[in-house]
C-alpha cells in the first residue's frame, strides 16, 4: 500500500491546474489568430494518487478539416470564375460599349442614306458610324486582350505562390516529424496549425487531397485531386511550371518532377487544367470558357461584319461612277509555328472574300502531312476550340480534315478561311502551324475608305424597257451577281472603266410573248428563248436555254447581272441593259447593303455549312451565353460559400476558441489551482500539528 | 452545438454584407429602373432585350423613311395634279380651237395661251425635290428629266433620264416605290394611230382618214406587227359584185369586205375612204409606225399649228384630233399614275399604322423584360432594410454576451 503524501497530491494539483490555466489562456490569447486550433491539455489520474498531465492537444477533426478544404477549393474556383466573368458580363452590360447599338446606329445611318444616296453628308454619317461601330468592337476587343495578359501575370504569381507553399509545406513537414521524434507528450501545435494554414491556402489555388503519412510520424502527403504528387512523403516536392505553345498568350500548366532519386528520372508532366480546381483552376476556366470564346464571337462578327459589307459594297457602283472596293480592311493572319517547328516558314491566311458567313469561331492547326520539293502538297486541317480541344460536328465527330491537297497560293480551307504556304524555307513533312483567324482581329479591323463617295449605293447595270415597244413590260429586280474584274474565270461583263464588255448581253429583243433573243453590245444575237414558262431572270433563262455562248460557258458567273420583267410584253418589244452611268439617284445597293441587317451572315454553330444568324442574333447570343455563364458562376459560387459556410461551421465548431467556455475554464482551474494549493497548506497545518503535539 | 467565438462574430458580419449587397442590388434596381443591371442578371432577358432594342430602332427609322417616302410622293401627287388641272385647261382650248369661225388671231391667241401651258407642263415634269434632285429623271437625278429642243427631228420634247426607280424600306418585308420612271409617266404615251395611203389606181382618191377612232384603235392594236412590216401593207380592191375588199399584203389575207357605191364614202375597220373607182382598182395604204410623245409635245406641236396661219382648216382638224388624243391618252397614264401614288400612299400609311403597333408590343415586351417593376422592387427594399436593420441591431447585443462580462 502507497503512502498517501499529501504534498505529492497538492504539487501534482497545482501544476495540473497552472499547465490547465496555461492552455487556457494559450487559447484565450489566440483567439484571433488566424488558423488557430483551440487546444486541451489531457489529465489523468495518476497511479499513485495525485493527477498526472497528459499530452496537450489541439481539438481537431480531420474530417471537418478536409470537408472544408474541399469547400475552400470550390469556392476558390468559383471565386475567380464569377469576378472576372462579372467584369465582362459588366462590360457587355455597358451600353457605350454594345456591339449591338453601333449595329442599329450604323444600320440607320444607312438607311437614311438610302433615302437620298446623293447626300454627302448622310454618306459621311455612315462611315462615321461604321467607325464607331468598329471603334465599340476594338474596345471590346482590346479589353478581352489585355484581360489575357492580365491573365497570364495572375497565373504567373499564382504559380510562384502555389510553389512557396509546396515548398513550406515539405519544409514544415521536416520540422514536424522532427519535433515528433523530440519530444513526445506534446504535439507541435505551432508547426502544425503553420501547416494547416498553408495547406488552405494551397487548396485555395488548387484542389488537392491530403492524406496523413504511414511512415513519417506527423507528416502529410499532398496530390492534386487528378493523382499528382506536390509533396512526397520524404519531403521532396513537386513544382508547377508554365509554358506556351504556338500561341504565347496561351500559357500551359506542367508539373516538374523532383524525386530527389538517383534512380528514378525527373519528368515533366502536363497538367490538365480543366480539372485543377481552385482559382487556378477557376481562372483557366474563365479563359478556356468564357474569356477565349468570347474574343472569337467578336472577332467573328467583325470579320463576318467587314466582309458582308465589303462583297455587297464590290456589288455596287460608287459616286464617281467607278465599280465599289472594299469599304474594311481585314488583315491577314500569320501562321504560329508549333514547338518543334523551326525555321523560316511563313503561313498566311486570310478570309477568302464573300465566304464570311462559313468563318467559324474555330482556330485551325495545321500539319503538314506531305510536301514535294520542299513545298506542301498535303495537310491535315484540324479545328480547335478556344482551349485547344478538338471541335466536334454536329454528330460528335472530329472536325479534322486529313489529305488535304494544297498548292502554291492560296488553297481555301473549309470554313472560309484560305491559307497560302509563302516561306522560303523548306517544309518538312510533321511542320506544325496555328491559325486563329477570330482572336484578336477586331482589335485590327480598320476602314478602307475616308471617302463617303465609295460607298457604292447604286447599281452598277441599269435596264429598262424601249421607248418603242408597244406591251406594257417594265423591268424589275435588276441585280448584280458579280463585278469582278479581269480575265479570270471568274470574271463578270462589267469592264472595270465605266462600261460593260460589248460581247455581254446589252438587250433582249421579244420576238414572241414568250420568246426572246438576247443581243450583245453590238446587236448580234448571242441566245436564243423560246417557251419561256416565266419572265424572272431573263440572262439565267438565256444561260440554260442551250444558245448560251459556249465562250461564256466556262465562267462561274458571266455577265454577273439579271433583270426580270413585270407585265406582258408583244413581239418587238425590246429592254435594254447598260453601265449606270451618272446613275447617283440610285439607292438599290444601298438598299441591298442595309438588308444586310437581317441577312443571315454569321455562322455561330461549330459546322460551316450550317444555318448562319444575323449580326444581332450573334451578338445577342454572345451576351447571352456570356451572361448565363456569369450566372451560373454567381449561383454556384453562392452554394459553394453556404456549403463552405457550413464546414466552416462544423469545423470551428469543433476547433474554434469559445471565449465563454475558457472564461468558465478559467474560474475553474483557477478554484482548481486554489483548492490545490489549500491542500498544500492543509498539508503544512496538519505537519504542524505533528511537530506541536510532539514539541 | 457548440458555438465559438469566431462563429459568432463571422455569422453576423456575413449576415450584415450579405443584406448590404442585396440591398445595394435593390437600391440600383430602383434607381436605374432597370431589373437587368448586367446580363447575368437575366441572361435570356438580356439577349432578348438586345433583339427587341433592335427591332424598336429598326422600327424608328423605318417610320422615319415612311415620312420621307410620304413627303416625296405628295410632293409628286401635287406635280400629277397641278399638270392635269393645266392639260384640262389646254384641253378645252383644243377644242375651242377647232370651232370654224375663229380668226387666225384668235387662233394665235389660243396658240399663245397653249405654249405657256406646255412651258408649266415642261417645268412640272422637271420637278425637283427639296434636294435637287430631279423627281422623274431616274437614277440620274441630277440631270433634267426633259429636254426640250425646239430645232430637234422628231419630238422636241424628249426623256433625257433612264427608267431607274428607287424604293424604300418601309417595313422588314415590304419596300415602296419612292419615284417613278419619267418615261412611263409622261412619254410613254401612244399618239393617236394612223395610216398612210401610199398608192392607188383609182381616178379620184378624196379623202383616206380615220372615222371612227374606236374601231380603227382596235383594229391597229390586234394587226400593227412591229416585227414583220410587210405585215403591216394593206390593199383595198374594188370588187366586181359593188364591194371593196381589204386583204393584208403580207400575209394574204383578207381582213374585210364593205359595199361600195362609186364616188361615196365608205368606211372599212374605222377607216373612211372616198374615190371614184372601178372594178380592179386598189388603194394601197399601210398602217403608220405608233408614235409615243408626251403632252407637252402634243401641246407644242399643236400650238405650232394653231399659230401657222397657212395651214388650212382639213389639216387644223387633223391636227387638233391629233393632240386630243395624245392629250386623253395622257392624261390616263398621269391618272394611273395617280392612282398609283395613292395606293402607295395607302401602303405607307397602314404600314406606318402597324409599325407602330408593333413597335408599342416591342416596348411593352421590352419593358415586361428590363424594367424593374416598382412595386415589387420597393416591397424587396424595404424588407430588405428591415432585415438589415435587425441585423444591425442584434450585432451589438450578441456579441456584448460574454462571460467575462460577469466575473
Amino acid at each position: 500500500m502507497n503512502r498517501v503524501d499529501l504534498f505529492s497530491i497538492a504539487t501534482s494539483g497545482v501544476n495540473a491546474s497552472s499547465k490547465l490555466l496555461q492552455t487556457t489562456s494559450n487559447n484565450i490569447a489566440n483567439v484571433n489568430t488566424p488558423g488557430y486550433v483551440r487546444q486541451r491539455t489531457e489529465i489523468e489520474n495518476s497511479g499513485v494518487f495525485g493527477v498526472e498531465i497528459g499530452n496537450t492537444e489541439r481539438i481537431i477533426n480531420v474530417f471537418a478539416q478536409n470537408q472544408l478544404r474541399r469547400d475552400i477549393t470550390s469556392v476558390g474556383e468559383l471565386e475567380s470564375l464569377s469576378q472576372k466573368t462579372t467584369a465582362i458580363d459588366n462590360l457587355l452590360a455597358s451600353e457605350a460599349n454594345s456591339i449591338s447599338q453601333g449595329l442599329t446606329e450604323y444600320f440607320s445611318a444607312l438607311q437614311t442614306a438610302a433615302d437620298d444616296p446623293t447626300n454627302l453628308a448622310s454618306r459621311e454619317q455612315v462611315l462615321g458610324k461604321s467607325e464607331s461601330l468598329y471603334n465599340r468592337m476594338k474596345t471590346l476587343s482590346d479589353y478581352m486582350i489585355e484581360k489575357e495578359e492580365e491573365l497570364n501575370l495572375e497565373f504567373t504569381s499564382l504559380v510562384n505562390r502555389a510553389n512557396t507553399l509546396i515548398g513550406n509545406i515539405g519544409d514544415l513537414n521536416r520540422n514536424i516529424v522532427i519535433a515528433n521524434g523530440n519530444n513526445t507528450s506534446d504535439e507541435p501545435s505551432a508547426l502544425l496549425n503553420e501547416r494547416d494554414q498553408a495547406i488552405d491556402e494551397l487548396a485555395s489555388i488548387m484542389g488537392i487531397t491530403v492524406k496523413e503519412s504511414e511512415i513519417q510520424n506527423g507528416a502529410v502527403t499532398i496530390n492534386l485531386t487528378s493523382g499528382e504528387s506536390l509533396v512526397l512523403e520524404n519531403g521532396a516536392f513537386n513544382l508547377f511550371e508554365l509554358n506556351t505553345n504556338a500561341d504565347l498568350n496561351f500559357k500551359e500548366l506542367k508539373l516538374e518532377t523532383d524525386f530527389g532519386s538517383t534512380t528514378k528520372g525527373d519528368a515533366s508532366i502536363r497538367i490538365v487544367e480543366s480539372d485543377l480546381g481552385g482559382s487556378m483552376g477557376g481562372l483557366f476556366r474563365y479563359r478556356d470558357e468564357i474569356l477565349g470564346p468570347a474574343m472569337r464571337d467578336v472577332g467573328q462578327l467583325s470579320i463576318a461584319f467587314a466582309d458582308a459589307m465589303n462583297t455587297q459594297n464590290k456589288l455596287g457602283m460608287d459616286l464617281d461612277g467607278q465599280l465599289g472596293g472594299n469599304i474594311f480592311n481585314i488583315p491577314t493572319f500569320t501562321g504560329l509555328a508549333y514547338e518543334g517547328t523551326t525555321g523560316d516558314y511563313i503561313v498566311t491566311a486570310q478570309v477568302t472574300e464573300g465566304q464570311s458567313a462559313e468563318l467559324t469561331d474555330a482556330d485551325y492547326r495545321i500539319e503538314v502531312t506531305n510536301v514535294a520539293a520542299g513545298v506542301p502538297t498535303e495537310i491535315e486541317i484540324t479545328l480547335l476550340n478556344a482551349d485547344g480541344t478538338t471541335k466536334k460536328d454536329g454528330s460528335g465527330n472530329d472536325l479534322v480534315f486529313s489529305n488535304f491537297a494544297v498548292t502554291t497560293g492560296f488553297n481555301e480551307l473549309p470554313g472560309g478561311i484560305e491559307v497560302d504556304f509563302s516561306g522560303t524555307g523548306t517544309y518538312a513533312i510533321g511542320n506544325e502551324f496555328l491559325i486563329q483567324p477570330t482572336k484578336t482581329v477586331a482589335s485590327n479591323i480598320t476602314l478602307a475608305t475616308n471617302r463617303p463617295e465609295d460607298l457604292a449605293f447604286a447599281n452598277p447595270v441599269r435596264t429598262g424597257a424601249d421607248s418603242t415597244n408597244l406591251g406594257t413590260a417594265n423591268t424589275i429586280n435588276t441585280i448584280v451577281t458579280n463585278t469582278t474584274v479581269g480575265a479570270g474565270t471568274d470574271r463578270s461583263a462589267f469592264d472595270g472603266a465605266g462600261g460593260i464588255d460589248t460581247a455581254a448581253p446589252a438587250q433582249i429583243v421579244f420576238t414572241a410573248a414568250d420568246s426572246f433573243d438576247v443581243l450583245d453590245g453590238t446587236g448580234a444575237t448571242i441566245a436564243t428563248v423560246t417557251g419561256a414558262t416565266d419572265l424572272d431572270n431573263l440572262i439565267d433563262q438565256a444561260k440554260n436555254s442551250g444558245t448560251w455562248p459556249a465562250a461564256f460557258a466556262g465562267l462561274t458567273d458571266y455577265p454577273g447581272y439579271d433583270f426580270s420583267l413585270d407585265g406582258a410584253p408583244r413581239a418587238g418589244d425590246s429592254f435594254s441593259i447598260s453601265y449606270n452611268t451618272d446613275g447617283f439617284n440610285d439607292n438599290s445597293n444601298a438598299l441591298n447593303l442595309a438588308a444586310l441587317q437581317n441577312d443571315e451572315t454569321v455562322q455561330v454553330s461549330s459546322e460551316s455549312t450550317n444555318t448562319p444568324r444575323t449580326f444581332q442574333d450573334a451578338y445577342a447570343s454572345m451576351v447571352g451565353r456570356v451572361g448565363e455563364d456569369a450566372a451560373m458562376a454567381n449561383v454556384s459560387l453562392a452554394s459553394a460559400e453556404a456549403m463552405q459556410v457550413q464546414s466552416q461551421n462544423w469545423f470551428e465548431s469543433v476547433s474554434g476558441v469559445s471565449l465563454d467556455e475558457e472564461a468558465a475554464n478559467l474560474i475553474k482551474y483557477q478554484q482548481s489551482y486554489s483548492a490545490a494549493a489549500r491542500i498544500l497548506t492543509t498539508a503544512q497545518d496538519l505537519f504542524n500539528t505533528i511537530l506541536q503535539s510532539a514539541r | 452545438m457548440r458555438i465559438s467565438t469566431n462563429q459568432i462574430y463571422d455569422q453576423n458580419m456575413r449576415s450584415i454584407l450579405n443584406s448590404q449587397s442585396d440591398l445595394a442590388k435593390t437600391q440600383q434596381q430602383l434607381a436605374s429602373g432597370n431589373r437587368i443591371i448586367t446580363p447575368s442578371d437575366d441572361p435570356v432577358g438580356a439577349a432578348k432585350v438586345l433583339r427587341l432594342t433592335e427591332e424598336i430602332d429598326e422600327l424608328t427609322q423605318f417610320q422615319r423613311n415612311n415620312d420621307l417616302v410620304t413627303g416625296s410622293l405628295e410632293q409628286q401627287e401635287a406635280v400629277l395634279t397641278n399638270i392635269t388641272d393645266s392639260i384640262n385647261r389646254a384641253r378645252t382650248l383644243v377644242v375651242q380651237a377647232g370651232n370654224g369661225i375663229l380668226s387666225d388671231p384668235d387662233k394665235r391667241a389660243i396658240g399663245a395661251e397653249l405654249e405657256q401651258i406646255k412651258l408649266e407642263v415642261f417645268d412640272l415634269m422637271n420637278a425637283q425635290d427639296a434636294d435637287g434632285n430631279y423627281l422623274y429623271a431616274g437614277f440620274q437625278s441630277g440631270n433634267q428629266a426633259f429636254d426640250f429642243n425646239p430645232s430637234a427631228t422628231g419630238n422636241a420634247i424628249t426623256f433625257a433620264g433612264d427608267p431607274g426607280v428607287s424604293f424604300i424600306q418601309l417595313s422588314n418585308s415590304s419596300k415602296i416605290q419612292s419615284t417613278s420612271n419619267g418615261y412611263e409617266v409622261f412619254e410613254n404615251v401612244l399618239s393617236r394611230f394612223k395610216f398612210s395611203v401610199t398608192g392607188n389606181t383609182v381616178t379620184d382618191l378624196e379623202g383616206a382618214t380615220v372615222k371612227q377612232q374606236g374601231t380603227f384603235d382596235t383594229f391597229f392594236d390586234k394587226n400593227y406587227d412591229p416585227v414583220t412590216a410587210a405585215n403591216n401593207d394593206y390593199q383595198i380592191t374594188f370588187l366586181g359584185t359593188g364591194q371593196a375588199q381589204m386583204v393584208n399584203q403580207g400575209t394574204g389575207a383578207i381582213v374585210d369586205t364593205v359595199n361600195y357605191v362609186s364616188g361615196e364614202p365608205f368606211t372599212i375597220q374605222g377607216m373612211e375612204f372616198e374615190a371614184v373607182a372601178t372594178v380592179g382598182d386598189t388603194i394601197d395604204f399601210s398602217l403608220n409606225t405608233p408614235e409615243k410623245k408626251s403632252m407637252a409635245q402634243s401641246l407644242h406641236e399643236i400650238q405650232l399649228i394653231l399659230t401657222d396661219s397657212t395651214i388650212d382648216n382639213t389639216a387644223l382638224q387633223e391636227s387638233i384630233a391629233d393632240a386630243l388624243v395624245g392629250l386623253d391618252n395622257g392624261l390616263e397614264k398621269i391618272s394611273l399614275e395617280r392612282a398609283s401614288i395613292g395606293s402607295r400612299l395607302n401602303i405607307a400609311e397602314s404600314t406606318y399604322e402597324s409599325n407602330l403597333d408593333i413597335e408599342i408590343a416591342a416596348k411593352a415586351a421590352r419593358s415586361s423584360i428590363q424594367d424593374t417593376d416598382y412595386a415589387e422592387a420597393s416591397t424587396e427594399f424595404a424588407k430588405q432594410e428591415t432585415a438589415l436593420n435587425a441585423a444591425l441591431a442584434t450585432f451589438p447585443q450578441v456579441t456584448n454576451l460574454s462571460l467575462f462580462n460577469f466575473i
